[in-house]
């Protein structure tokens, strides 16, 4: 089932230091400086954040392995050919930066205060050698042509993604990490694994990717890559921004002006309205909110009801509320994240939902699945358009599914949004006509509108089952309890 | 091709395969997506129509409402890339 | 930024932001005094989603286990407020107020399987009466912390009042080891004073007073985040029943060694002044007043058969301490109470769980079934 990750990695006091972190920031830092500050902090910030793990050092190790492989993400998706960038001064600078700063966490263990900063990093010595490993690897892979690079980028990125995420491959991944630290393998589930933020992360390095492949990708300097990539206010839950909107932030830093009433006061409305959303009305909800615990424990049909509607607007403010906050705290520092949330469920239909749910992955989705798959299954003219559309919505969909998790309720779940999106689509193809009618007519069009938003609200309510529930069956059983039968 | 001539087409394109309706009077900056003529799969199917008629690839993440709601937006984005 | 044109499309300034931070500050001033100089959160605890919007709780709030959809307060208002008994009384119902300790709360037990829980299974009627049981139980060994719930109890109009009592709860050095009693020092000292309790007000344990602070909005929070939480948990509670969750135990000690002190207290030592008569005498004026009969009921107790159990009942009671009690409390029964019987051996050891007084299910419902003839008996001689 869903557990919403930012909870325990962002709490209050995260927060407040961010926020104090941002007001030092606009009022010391000049403006040529803000964007390594921004690349510098996001890096302390990700070891900060990042969560203690049952295996030896892992969470240094995922840290470093987050940036090692944005770096090389980094050098394959720079432009090749005629407009080739050369690797400039800044570029291997950064890298200088990045190497000394991954080195000098490991004297963390030496230094107490620094202790409560990045937790356990492993002795210098093993550090440098798996960067050796690791350098040599890249080298070899470096060797291919562009486009080689681009797809074996693309493939490893991926391959990581479902390692980290299939249950069973997760826990043999964790299985071979504990032997390596010398700790109980038997012991080893699924749960050795948290890798903060990597589900965003890989979004992001597959898209600058792709975006390279499709000639759309501007060239980047290494600090501006790592900087999009790693931004800590959108690093443990997003939104999933796009390189080519950072950039324009990005660039425009050294001439922002930050000490902006205006600024100032939205970015703080943001934070505030996030932080009431968050911690006031989703954790309360929390308490009566579906799950498989409280789904046990309760009786009839009404309570799982109201437990459902909980839990409907728990994940709504503790998701949008998440994301107030750190597109606010974006705002302190001179970058305008994008929305993910836009009254959701107050859409009069399906597709409407998903233009305004955790919208930036839903732009991505589109990017990157719905459309390329539609257009070439389009040109191949073996489908009919419904069957395009029937296998594009649930391939999609399945594939914003699994991204949540990669077990058998989120595969539902997508297909339950998947066949409902190609429903709509094939009902609102035929009655399209019919509902630009209906504008003669205000009276009936209110009714269809309010129909609609309740029709989709609770399609949208009921696919939260999946979300929730931890398999199958608590599922099913629940479903069927929800409509007055027995478990 | 001239600009008049990928007009002609598109609109052609529009309103027989996607909107169904050749008696529409489509205006050239009437949003076509945001107002529900047409939906995110007709786009796509833009898409493919723009590659095998005029021979231009528009890249998917640029296939939104945003950059391609009106007539005049997507004659302008065909006749940008085919220079 | 979509969706938030309302807050964007403002021209703000530096002089708008300065009147947002005065007028905040001021706010939470304001807000603060009206707190500390009208006790706003007595106001607070009168909400209450109990016995309204869900059910109300069958017995006291208590215990820090988020899972079972409870917490431990200080607020006798708080408290009292989700209680089921908050309600009006019902034409024909006889209403019995069950006093105690953690046995009668019913650690280890659903409220179902309590005292006054299975009381209440058996139905009970006479004549036109129904008898309504209500568990006002709460854990901690103390007769002055059941002074404090009786107090408020006989404000419900309860026909009959049960007091569970057993020598620990009555060992007056230890009266004020109970939490809710130092936490409620205000009213435990008003209850000292006015009828004369042997008990030092002044005793350090009691929780000193709140100053100024304490009782603005910031000192309350925990009062306040306290109360969200129950009301929180009242949903929970009326949609699952459950207000405790069962955690393993340890078996009870059967075996002892030869020393047989009670508190210090040897064979022979003057123990009546060990013992709070004194309270219980408060209990009898305080259900004089009210006009409501006192039960008094000495609980029964683990038996233990192991290694000089012949000198210990248990790991609580030496026989000495145990027997000269009984003798005291026979003596003085009628001072202290409208009827007192003691069914102190009657629960077979095997119905006891993790403490000498803490029965299971099983044994409650013996008990209870016993109890209630008991208490009939003692109605309608």
């Amino acid at each position: 089932m869903f557990t919403l990750p930012d909870d325990q990695f962002m709490g209050l006091t995260e927060i407040t230091i961010l926020l104090i972190a941002a007001f030092a920031y606009i009022l010391i830092v000049p403006g040529r400086w803000r964007g390594w500050v921004l690349l510098v902090g996001s890096i302390v910030g990700m070891y900060w954040l990042f969560p203690v793990q049952n295996i030896r050092w892992l969470e240094y190790g995922l840290a470093t392995a987050t940036l090692v492989i944005t770096i090389v993400s980094w050098f394959i998706t720079r432009p090749t050919g005629k407009r080739a960038r050369k690797f400039t001064n800044e570029d291997r600078l950064v890298v200088v930066i990045v190497v000394l700063m991954v080195l000098a966490f490991t004297f963390a263990r030496e230094v107490d205060f620094l202790d409560s900063l990045i937790s356990r990093p492993p002795p210098l010595p093993s550090v440098a050698m798996a960067l050796l490993v690791v350098g040599m690897l890249l080298v070899l892979m470096l060797r291919l042509p562009p486009r080689l690079q681009m797809t074996f980028g693309l493939l490893a990125i991926i391959g990581v993604f479902i390692v980290i995420r299939l249950p069973f491959l997760t826990t043999a991944a964790a299985a071979f990490l504990r032997q390596n630290a010398g700790q109980d393998a038997s012991l080893a589930a699924p749960i050795d694994i948290g890798w903060l933020g990597f589900s965003y992360v890989a979004f992001r390095l597959i898209h600058t990717i792709r975006d390279r492949q499709s000639g759309l990708l501007p060239a980047l300097s290494l600090r501006e890559y790592l900087t999009y990539v790693l931004f800590l206010p959108a690093y443990v839950s997003g939104p999933i921004d796009r390189a080519e909107r950072f950039l324009e932030d990005d660039r425009a830093l050294a001439d922002t002006r930050l000490q902006d009433p205006h600024r100032i006061t939205v970015g703080l409305s943001r934070i505030g309205v996030g932080l009431f959303k968050k911690f006031i009305i989703a954790d309360s909800l929390a308490v009566i909110s579906l799950s498989a615990t409280l789904v046990d424990q309760a009786g009839g049909a009404g309570s799982l009801w109201l437990m459902l509607y909980a839990y409907a607007f728990r994940l709504y403010f503790d998701f949008s509320g998440y994301t107030d906050i750190a597109i606010g705290l974006g705002v302190l520092f001179g970058i305008e994240l994008p929305e993910n949330f836009n009254r959701p469920y107050l859409k009069q239909s399906i597709a409407a939902f998903w233009q305004s749910w955790h919208m930036t992955l839903s732009n991505w989705a589109k990017s990157y699945v719905y459309s390329p798959l539609s257009r070439s299954l389009i040109k191949q003219r073996k489908l009919s358009n419904g069957q395009i559309v029937m296998v594009a919505n649930l391939a999609t969909m399945v594939v914003i599914g699994l991204w949540h998790g990669m077990t058998l309720p989120f595969l539902a779940w997508g297909l339950w949004h998947g066949a409902g999106l190609t429903v709509h689509k094939l009902w609102s193809d035929r009655t399209r006509k019919w509902y630009r009618g209906l504008r003669d007519t205000p009276n009936k069009q209110l009714a269809w509108e309010i129909t609609g938003v309740l029709l989709t609200f609770h399609f949208v309510l009921l696919g939260w089952v999946w979300f929730a529930l931890p398999d199958l069956q608590s599922a099913l059983s629940t479903f069927s309890r929800l409509l007055g039968g027995g478990a | 091709m001239d600009e008049s001539t990928v007009r002609q087409q598109l609109r052609d394109f529009i309103l027989e395969d996607l909107i169904r309706d050749p008696d529409y009077d489509l205006e050239d900056d009437e949003g076509i997506v945001s107002s529900g003529l047409i939906d995110s799969f007709s786009l796509a199917q833009i898409g493919v129509f723009a590659e095998e008629t005029f021979g231009v690839y528009i890249p998917d993440p640029d296939l939104t409402v945003a950059k391609m709601d009106t007539l005049d937006l997507m004659v302008a984005r065909i006749l940008r890339d085919k220079k | 930024m979509i969706g938030w044109d309302w807050l964007t499309d403002y021209d703000y300034d530096w002089r708008f932001i300065l009147r947002v931070i005065a007028k905040a500050a001021l706010a939470f001033i304001v807000i603060n005094l009206l707190f500390a100089v009208c006790n706003l959160t007595w106001w607070v605890n009168q909400i209450s989603i109990y016995n309204g919007l869900v059910p109300g709780r069958e017995r006291l709030p208590y215990g820090e286990q988020a899972e079972a959809y409870n917490l431990t307060l200080d607020s006798l208002d708080a408290m009292f407020s989700t209680h089921v008994i908050n309600r009006p009384k019902a034409e024909n119902e006889f209403r019995v107020v069950v006093i105690g300790d953690s046995s009668v709360w019913g650690v280890l037990l659903d409220p179902g399987q309590t005292l006054a829980g299975q009381m209440n299974a058996l139905d009970l009627q006479m004549a036109d009466y129904h008898y309504e049981f209500y568990n006002l139980g709460y854990p901690t060994l103390s007769v002055l912390k059941d002074l404090l719930i009786l107090e408020r109890a006989v404000q419900y109009q309860p026909d009959l009042v049960l007091w569970l009592i057993t020598p620990e709860s009555l060992h007056r050095p230890s009266l004020l080891d109970a939490p809710l009693v130092q936490r409620n020092a205000d009213a435990t000292r008003t209850l000292i004073e006015r009828y004369g309790l042997a008990i030092d007000p002044n005793d350090t344990r009691f929780v000193p007073e709140l100053d100024f602070f304490g009782r603005t909005m910031v000192g309350q929070r925990r009062e306040l985040a306290d109360w969200w939480r129950l009301q929180l948990y009242g949903f929970d509670w009326g949609m699952t029943g459950i207000d405790h969750v069962n955690a393993p135990y340890d078996p009870l000690t059967n075996d002892f060694s030869e020393d047989v002190s009670w508190h210090g207290l040897s064979p022979g030592d003057d123990l009546q002044s060990q013992l709070a008569l004194d309270v219980l005498d408060a209990g009898r004026a305080i259900t004089e007043q009210a006009g409501v009969p006192l039960y008094v009921v000495n609980e029964p107790i683990y038996i233990a058969d192991g290694e000089n159990s012949d000198l210990h009942y248990n790991i609580w009671y030496p026989n000495w301490a145990y027997d000269t009690y009984q003798g005291i409390m026979s003596e003085n029964a009628t001072r202290f109470s409208d009827a007192y019987s003691s069914p102190w051996d009657m629960i077979l050891p095997e119905h006891f769980t993790d403490s000498p007084v803490h029965m299971d299910p099983e044994g409650t419902a013996q008990f209870a079934g016993a109890l209630s003839g008991a208490m009939m008996g003692v109605l309608f001689p």
